[in-house]
């Protein structure tokens, strides 16, 4: 009963002209993102990042979180029609999408993804709006030695399920752990790594680090390639019948159901992202098929699965971000540097401290559910079109974005100049195979880790062992050193298949 | 080669990230010090950098050389945070959307400019004019 009211006071903050308008420019902005290859949700949130310093910060929270749940629809749509992916979480899509829409089934195969993602993003909203304050509830318990562990497990998560090697993962968790410490000591106000430069005295800005690690070193490394690669040239896309018939209702109903399990529960942990569950979801799908040699052929369940999965994860994650502060991927990250720019602190006391915030996003994702079902099914000629734009204007007008947006924040040509080295940074390690979700989240849990490893030792006297001794604390730890060590016993990670599938 | 490269920069850069860990006092056990977590998070990567290293020691670096396109489109990136003060935003993004218009794709003069101009003045209405961004200004007022 108290839920329903909150919810219903989540309602009355968001039916507000203001915050509607903010949903649906998040929603149709994760859309076109979805759409668009070669420009993924954090990309998207950071070139939006300085707009949210003149808009309310519910409304801000709002616009954000649309364009993390808009890009699982948008993604769908390209998968199907076009066999592009428009977002790593959409890759699976193409598989049997794209043989429906060549034997002519491109309607079923994109109602059953619209009606499959708008179930699943319903059911994570509501596993959101139960879950969040009994975690958060929970979390009050957690002192400083278990906020150190739960961010410890967080990085390591992190670490282990993303691209490439473990070694490449922790050093960008090193790496990012001590920028977070450049700028003022907030217990001694020694300075850190300033060199002098009055710029650094607060620290390295999310806002221009995001917008250089992502933006800019996503149009660099496509630059690097001809462009024609990013350019696409539409086939025959006009969609006849969207409806599913009796028989695809019947097929994909436990795989939306399975898909929407998975999605939100896997979604919950840090690091597993929407795209890992989507690869989950469709080999699970193939195990239970009763025809499993139809898969890759045009099986309406390799659809309906995976594009369930990466709604319901994408839901899950702000279960995390929200209760516990801890983000779960690059765009819970920005979105959680986002709660800090606003003066927010993220953390168990946010939605009893801010709960117009909490009530009005959870009120909003069911709303922006909505939105997305009738932007993305009348609109699917529109959004296909907007392929047709040439990669090489495109390009130019986010390069344009991130330098305006980045010197907007400050009005300082220096944070100009900081982005374009994070985005020289950025392009760097995308070169060497370096990824920037762990450094971007050992950045923004930086402070958080420091704060309690150092509160920790104090209250321990220096020992150690507070660590270890107290059962929640153990628990986290025992986890991140399961992640941790477990690729040296069983030589390669767990889910490795998965993994492997999400970087090919 | 690619390993050994990246190895040894970050060998290096732990180097430093130590030296200036030590540098601002790691104090102890009892009471952390500012340069305790760098230090930590310093030597760690030290000692995965050496992992790396014994990883890429003897092997082939198969990396492309840079892409022409990449070097000059970072180049007027640097170039346009330094002029972006003294030229006034108007001017320099000019240059810089000519530049990337240009490196994207070659197009007959009037249409890079005729482009060039376009994006440059919505950009400035848009973030200059309804978002009130305060823009840096040159010698003509623009």
């Amino acid at each position: 009963m108290e839920t329903l009211q909150s919810l219903a006071y989540g309602f009355s903050v968001f039916l507000q002209p203001t915050n509607l308008l903010y949903c649906f420019f998040g929603v149709l902005m994760g859309t076109l993102v979805g759409v668009l290859p070669g420009l993924g949700p954090a990309a998207a949130i950071s070139l939006l990042l300085p707009t949210i310093f003149h808009a309310p910060a519910v409304s801000s929270m709002i616009m954000l979180s649309g364009i993390c749940y808009g890009a699982m629809y948008g993604g769908s749509t390209t998968s199907i029609l076009l066999n592009i992916p428009g977002e790593v979480a959409s890759v699976v899509t193409c598989i049997d999408g794209y043989q429906m829409a060549l034997k002519g089934r491109a309607g079923p195969a994109l109602g059953i993804a619209a009606f499959g993602s708008f179930f699943a993003g319903t059911f994570g909203v509501i596993g959101l709006m139960v879950l969040a304050p009994t975690l958060a509830n929970f979390a009050l318990r957690f002192g400083p030695p278990e906020y150190f562990s739960l961010a410890l497990m967080s990085m390591t998560l992190v670490t282990y399920v993303g691209k490439g090697p473990l070694v490449r993962g922790l050093m960008m968790v090193c790496l990012g752990l001590v920028m977070s410490t450049v700028g003022m000591d907030p217990i001694s106000s020694r300075t850190r790594f300033t060199f002098g430069i009055p710029a650094l005295l607060d620290g390295f800005g999310i806002v221009y680090v995001t917008m250089g690690l992502f933006g800019l070193s996503e149009v660099l490394s496509n630059l690097s390639q001809s462009l024609e690669k990013v350019t696409f040239t539409t086939t025959d896309t006009r969609v006849r019948n969207l409806l599913p018939n009796r028989q695809d209702w019947k097929d994909s109903a436990l795989p939306i159901a399975r898909g929407t399990l998975i999605g939100f529960f896997l979604g919950l942990l840090p690091g597993m992202g929407a795209a890992l569950t989507t690869f989950m979801s469709y080999a699970i799908e193939k195990r239970f098929s009763k025809h499993p040699e139809k898969f890759g052929t045009g099986a309406i369940e390799g659809v309906a699965g995976p594009e369930s999965a990466n709604n319901a994860a994408s839901s899950g994650t702000f279960i995390p971000l929200l209760s516990l502060g801890i983000p779960a991927n690059p765009s819970t990250s920005i979105l959680l540097g986002a709660l800090l720019i606003l003066g927010l602190q993220p953390g168990p006391m946010l939605i009893s401290s801010r709960p117009d915030l909490f009530w009005g996003l959870v009120a909003s994702m069911y709303v922006g559910n909505v939105m997305l079902v009738v932007l993305n099914l009348p609109l699917i000629g529109l959004w296909v079109q907007v392929l047709k734009i040439p990669y090489s204007i495109l390009y130019v007008l986010i390069v344009i974005f991130c330098e305006i947006g980045a010197y907007s924040v400050n009005s300082s040509v220096t944070d100009v100049l900081l982005m374009n080295i994070f985005g020289l940074v950025g392009y760097m390690m995308k070169r060497y195979k370096f990824e920037a979700a762990p450094l971007m989240l050992a950045l923004v849990l930086g402070p958080m880790l420091e704060k309690s490893l150092r509160r920790s030792l104090m209250l321990s006297h220096g020992s150690a062992a507070i660590f270890f001794t107290r059962p929640i604390s153990v628990v986290f730890l025992l986890i991140a050193a399961f992640f941790l060590f477990s690729p040296l016993f069983t030589r390669e990670k767990i889910g490795k298949k998965a993994i492997e599938m999400q970087e090919d | 080669m690619s390993e050994l490269k990246s190895g040894l920069f970050f060998f290096g850069l732990s180097l430093f990230i130590l030296w200036e860990a030590l540098r601002v006092g790691l104090g102890n056990f009892y009471a952390p010090g500012s340069g305790f977590l760098p230090f930590g998070a310093g030597a760690v990567l030290a000692g995965l950098s050496l992992v790396l290293i014994r990883k890429g020691w003897g092997v082939r670096d198969t990396l492309k050389s840079h892409s022409r396109r990449v070097i000059l489109a970072l180049a007027s990136l640097f170039a346009y945070s330094l002029v972006l003060e003294p030229l006034g935003f108007v001017v320099a993004t000019f240059f810089l959307v000519g530049i990337l218009f240009h490196l994207g794709k070659p197009r007959p003069w009037w249409m890079l400019l005729g482009m060039t101009a376009l994006v440059t003045f919505l950009s400035y209405l848009v973030f200059g004019v309804l978002l009130h961004v305060y823009f840096p200004r040159s010698f003509l007022g623009i």
